[in-house]
């Protein structure tokens, strides 16, 4: 699963809403849309996007279907942020180093 | 480059080798134009233990913590987090940076540590977890395509 993916599941806001629905227990769609003003069918097209993503799992329980959080859905968001800080400190080490550069050369003149 | 954790949190830390003395390398930290240089299109800096440290990463996604810590040209320490994006539920500032300058001959080896980040483990025990993660995310993805966004590919510059 990639960042992307995850990223573009949580870009509505709704979907993160809906994921916090779920984190403690798990809900069935009519449960999640009775706390939003979309219909269920809406619900369920949210669901299907965070559960290709990888952030919900789905169970059933007799004739119903329900869904919580699925913890390791966070670990490419984890990757996500050390490639952050990996790309940063690449910059900051290049734009450290050409400061000290013009800086002795000028010390030099 | 390694990974520590302990029950409820994790760190990022990552150590590298700069040709530039700790005197240049704190001014990327501590001055608004430098640290515009390496993260973010502007910068609000007031590095005074108290003082805010406040970067717009990328257009609309803002980093805000505050500076906890200053032992220019050694040490230095802020909280870090996002604003409040349209799914706000945890404030900016939740987890932490702490960054030690080593000097090493002419250069400097610079320690990052960016803790206080929940485990896997403890998101899906926690709602806080959770909400502290989405904050991130949620503003992170900013409501525009992903794929383009400049922290995947790289080049933020």
């Amino acid at each position: 699963m990639s960042a992307q993916i995850v990223l573009k599941a949580l870009a509505e806001p709704r979907r993160p809403a809906i994921l916090r629905l779920v984190r403690g227990e798990a809900r069935s769609v009519g449960e999640i849309a009775r706390h939003f003003d979309i219909s269920q069918q809406a619900v369920s097209q949210h669901l299907q996007v965070l559960r290709e993503a990888g952030l919900v799992e789905v169970r059933r329980e007799g004739t119903r279907r329900l869904y919580r959080v699925r913890p390791q859905g966070l670990a490419p968001l984890r990757a996500f942020l050390e490639e952050l800080w990996d790309d940063r400190l690449d910059a900051l080490k290049r734009e450290a180093e050409r400061e000290e550069r013009s800086s002795r050369e000028h010390d030099q003149q | 480059m390694s990974t520590t954790s302990s029950d409820t949190t994790t760190a990022i830390e990552r150590e590298i080798a700069i040709a530039a003395r700790p005197e240049t390398v704190w001014e990327f930290f501590v001055d608004p134009e430098k640290a515009c240089r390496w993260m973010g299109t502007s910068a609000e800096l007031d590095p005074q233990p108290g003082g805010i440290y406040r970067v717009e990463v990328i257009p609309g996604n803002v980093a805000r913590g505050v500076f906890v810590e200053l032992d220019p040209p050694r040490r230095l320490v802020y909280t870090w987090g996002w604003e409040a994006g349209a799914a706000s539920a945890v404030p900016p500032g939740s987890t932490t940076i702490e960054i030690d300058l080593v000097p090493d001959g002419d250069g400097t080896t610079v320690r990052f540590t960016h803790r206080d980040l929940p485990t896997e483990d403890a998101a899906g025990k926690h709602a806080h977890g959770w909400g502290h993660y989405l904050e991130r995310l949620v503003t992170a993805a900013g409501g525009g395509d992903p794929g383009a966004d400049p922290w995947l590919s790289g080049g933020m510059s």
